[in-house]
């Protein structure tokens, strides 16, 4: 294996693109660039990213050996690594908490890390050392089924921006401090928390996921929070303490996000909004509230179409909206409905005047239902399309749908209606 | 995407503007934009750039006459490029303003000598494209896959030239590309496509190949690479079986003894009269014994630094810096010879798992194995000086325990001495009362041949028959 004709085409390029090059290859092959050539045999030693994921160690039936492989591997690349480590990340379903990821956490806490993200698989949880508080430029955090403890004496991580825990187990105080501790936090995601009581204070924080079982949510100090998206779940001991409850929850959840852009809400976010005292007339407005997603919204209660109702009325510019129904698939027909509240509710001078589109799934044909659909065609001066998808179980009623849809009034000139049937 | 400036810039220097009261508002203007417009540029934040640009265009050219610059590239030849595609690669933008380069043939901007003039074009192209602001995303995502298609060589220098232009996407863009490229493929491949020279040696590339891909070729190839080790091993082998059957040590065991007991005679004689490459070897490996046992009293090794790593070595020889091949010889690739390093961590776990195996049966196991090439025969002489010091400091340290020790030995029962066995410390380094152990052994066996009763240690010598030294 001699030399090939030509000169070396890419040993001589500066650092900074090799190292470019090295970090879109996947660990392995740039680990293996090593032996290339006498110039290629250290290059990848000072790579900053190094992701661990699914393909870095040739996988098998037993998962105790892909583990002692993938375990071997990486200490051998943290051992040769020189420089610091920006980011570090394991997505690998196969290692699970083993005594090393400590050493490699406090590895990284001495080589200024600033991504990590730590994905095990499943198993026993992880518990994080307390050497991971010591992270002074932590910019992102991730973590995936681990245990988290935060000492006593932690005072937050002052660069953090985006904060993501997935199944994490946190006693309540200590995620709420440790929101509220970080003073640039603008993406938080939360899932999988159970029972919680949350009051948010992030006076940065711009994105927001939840989900899992909460018991009460508050945003206290979000004041430039810009896309929410929430998903409640319920379990019977909070659906008690939703029934004694009275503050008005709408108020305390989107009470103080003026500059929302975007809001989606899932299974019992609606519900929950409903609950307390209606607060009449929203004093605020939504003036960049583009897009509006809720899902699971019982046409059947009253209250819920009411949240519904007040959010859009307050939002002037709004763009796109979806509502997907979700109470009982078979409708109950059970007291008439009272369609005078569509009069009430309803100012007739409210035109949604930037509504463009609208999806409306899972219908079932309820009165109500066919009330807000006549009000969203009769109130959208420039809609273009709305996408109406009906619930699969109620197949005769559908075409008493579509005989009340041909009926309603529209304000559009261009409004489509698409009736989609499967 | 969320804005990660921390100021608006329109704002910054609207401020500045209003602050500024004097005629040339418009030139500092200029300035301030233009200033905004580079360090977006060089971000890679185009689109506020492209915003600066249009601003910048309008200040300093009211009359929105097309502008044009004169570039020179690196063959020397000028060329004339409409100003506001040039101006979308930073490094040209700074020329322009903060210079007042390039308005004229005579002060064309030289660009830098990785463009030449078929990479000009190309990035010119690609500035053409990107430069318009009303582009959606998946045009501009199309047009770059577009681009990016051309050999290999190409793409190589326009990534050099976009990184001498400051030019960063597209910097990003082509190491992307490269990245593919590169991705998959074995080392043979790679070295073919870029022309890389396969200049690693003949043992460094005799390390396993890590075949994390199990690809059979690879499986083949370490197979081969294992034979071959096992060849280039048996050669060695030889050649030190036949020096080794001349090495003898001729030392006396009066020589031993005397030094031990802290005579006059030189210790220097003992260790210089042998010259060969070989017999030096045997000798650097007893001094290192004698060394390890000076360095346990001082807690200091200089001279023939030896330390040894832990149980991760056999999962480091895999890796490319630290070669292990199968018979367990061990050394650094960067090592001068004299400098080989390992942790001292539990000697259990090293003499377990390392690759250096210390086991009571074998030669004294600690082979190492010199980069010959860069070493002559005779020691460096500070070096010498050095573990002559040490010796005689080993000496006077064990003169001065010899008495007592000898007392414990000959009084102690005689199954225990004639059925001792060595504490080796797992690692057949002899500590410092084994010595006495090894001559009280003979003294009171009555052992003709030390060789024999020397085998347990690993150390080997062949000594004249004893004569009875007289004990204090």
């Amino acid at each position: 294996m001699g030399d090939f004709g030509g000169p070396d085409l890419i040993s001589d390029l500066p650092l900074s693109i090799v190292e470019s090059i090295l970090i879109q290859l996947p660990i392995r092959d740039a680990v293996r660039t090593s032996i290339l050539s006498s110039k290629w045999r250290y290059k990848w030693n000072s790579i900053t990213r190094l992701v661990i994921d699914e393909k870095c160690v040739p996988s098998c039936n037993d998962r105790t050996v892909v583990e002692k492989s993938l375990v071997k591997f990486i200490n051998q690349l943290l051992f040769l690594h020189q420089g610091p480590i920006h980011k570090f990340q394991i997505t690998n379903s196969y290692l699970q908490s083993c005594p090393e990821i400590d050493q490699w956490v406090l590895f990284l806490s001495r080589n200024d890390i600033k991504e990590l993200v730590l994905e095990l698989g499943e198993g026993e949880w992880f518990r994080i050392p307390s050497c991971l508080f010591n992270c002074k430029k932590l910019t992102r955090l991730e973590l995936f089924r681990c245990e988290l403890d935060p000492p006593l004496t932690f005072k937050g991580f002052m660069c953090l921006k985006s904060l993501i825990l997935h199944q994490v187990l946190i006693s309540p105080d200590a995620i709420e401090s440790l929101i509220s501790c970080c003073p640039l936090l603008e993406s938080l995601s939360l899932s999988y928390f159970d029972s919680l009581a949350l009051t948010i204070r992030a006076p940065n924080l711009r994105y927001l996921y939840l989900e899992g079982e909460f018991r009460d949510l508050c945003l206290e100090d979000t004041p430039l929070l810009v896309d929410i998206s929430v998903a409640m779940y319920m379990t019977d001991d909070i659906a008690e303490h939703f029934e004694q409850s009275s503050n008005c929850n709408f108020f305390k959840f989107l009470g103080g996000v003026p500059n929302l852009e975007r809001l989606v809400g899932h299974i019992y976010f609606t519900k929950y909004l409903s609950i307390g005292n209606d607060p009449g007339q929203l004093p605020l407005t939504y003036s960049n509230l583009e897009t509006i997603e809720l899902y699971q919204v019982s046409f059947e209660d009253m209250k819920e179409i009411l949240v519904v109702l007040r959010l859009i009325t307050s939002s002037p510019n709004l763009k796109e909206l979806q509502i997907s129904q979700g109470s009982s698939n078979i409708p109950t027909a059970t007291d008439a409905p009272d369609l005078d509240f569509w009069r009430k509710e309803c100012p007739s001078d409210c035109t949604l005047k930037k509504l463009k589109l609208v999806k409306l799934t899972d219908m079932c044909g309820v009165p109500h239902e066919m009330e807000f659909i006549k009000y969203l065609l009769g109130s959208s001066p420039v809609l273009e399309t709305m996408s109406i998808m009906p619930c699969m179980y109620v197949m005769e009623s559908q075409l008493k749908m579509l005989i009340e849809l041909v009926k309603f009034r529209r304000a559009s000139a261009q409004a489509e209606i698409i009736f989609v049937r499967d | 995407m969320v804005s990660t400036m921390m100021e608006n810039p329109r704002t910054a220097w609207s401020r500045d503007v209003d602050l500024l009261r004097c005629n040339d508002a418009t030139e500092i203007l200029i300035m301030k934009v233009g200033d905004v417009m580079v360090r977006n540029l060089a971000r890679g934040a185009h689109k506020e750039a492209n915003k600066h640009l249009a601003q910048w265009t309008v200040l300093g050219n009211p009359k929105m006459i097309k502008a044009y610059v004169w570039l020179q590239t690196s063959d020397g030849s000028i060329q004339q490029v409409e100003q506001e595609i040039a101006m979308f690669c930073p490094l040209i933008c700074h020329e322009i303003i903060q210079k007042g380069m390039g308005s004229s043939k005579n002060y064309a901007i030289c660009l830098p000598q990785r463009v030449s003039p078929a990479m000009l074009s190309l990035i010119l192209d690609y500035c053409r494209f990107h430069q318009v602001p009303g582009r959606s995303n998946k045009e501009r995502k199309s047009f770059d896959e577009k681009f990016i298609r051309m050999d290999t060589k190409r793409l190589c220098e326009l990534t050099s030239a976009a990184d001498s232009l400051q030019l960063k996407p597209l910097v990003d863009l082509t190491s992307r590309a490269l990245a593919r490229i590169i991705e998959g493929k074995t080392p043979e491949e790679i070295r073919e496509i870029f022309h890389l020279p396969d200049d690693l040696t003949e043992e460094e590339k005799l390390e396993p190949l890590k075949n994390t891909t199990d690809d059979p070729r690879i499986r083949l190839l370490n197979r081969l690479y294992a034979k071959k080790r096992k060849e280039l091993k048996e050669r060695e082998r030889l050649k030190n079986v036949e020096v080794e059957e001349e090495h003898v040590d001729e030392r006396s065991v009066d020589d031993l003894l005397s030094f031990i007991n802290g005579n006059d005679r030189d210790p220097k004689e003992i260790k210089t009269s042998k010259n060969r490459k070989k017999n030096r070897r045997k000798k650097d490996q007893q001094k290192n014994s004698f060394l390890k046992e000076a360095s346990e009293l001082d807690k200091e090794t200089n001279g023939h630094n030896i330390r040894c790593q832990s149980a991760e070595a056999d999962t480091i020889g895999e890796t490319s810096n630290i070669r292990h091949t199968e018979d367990d010889t061990f050394s650094h690739k960067e090592t001068n010879g004299h400098n080989i390093r390992c942790q001292s961590a539990d000697a259990d776990t090293i003499g377990e798992t390392s690759n250096i195996r210390y086991t009571e049966d074998d030669t004294f196991a600690h082979k190492v194995e010199f980069d010959d090439g860069d070493m002559d025969d005779e020691i460096d002489p500070a070096l010498q000086e050095k573990i002559d010091r040490e010796v005689a400091d080993f000496a006077r340290r064990l003169n001065s325990d010899w008495p007592m020790r000898m007392k414990e030995f000959l009084s102690s029962s005689g199954q225990e001495r004639t059925s001792m066995h060595f504490p080796t410390n797992g690692n057949s380094f002899l500590r410092r009362h084994d010595y006495p152990f090894l001559l009280s052994r003979f003294l009171s066996s009555g052992v003709d041949d030390i060789s024999s009763c020397c085998a347990g240690t690993g150390l080997r010598m062949e000594m004249t028959p004893y004569k009875p030294i007289q004990m204090t």
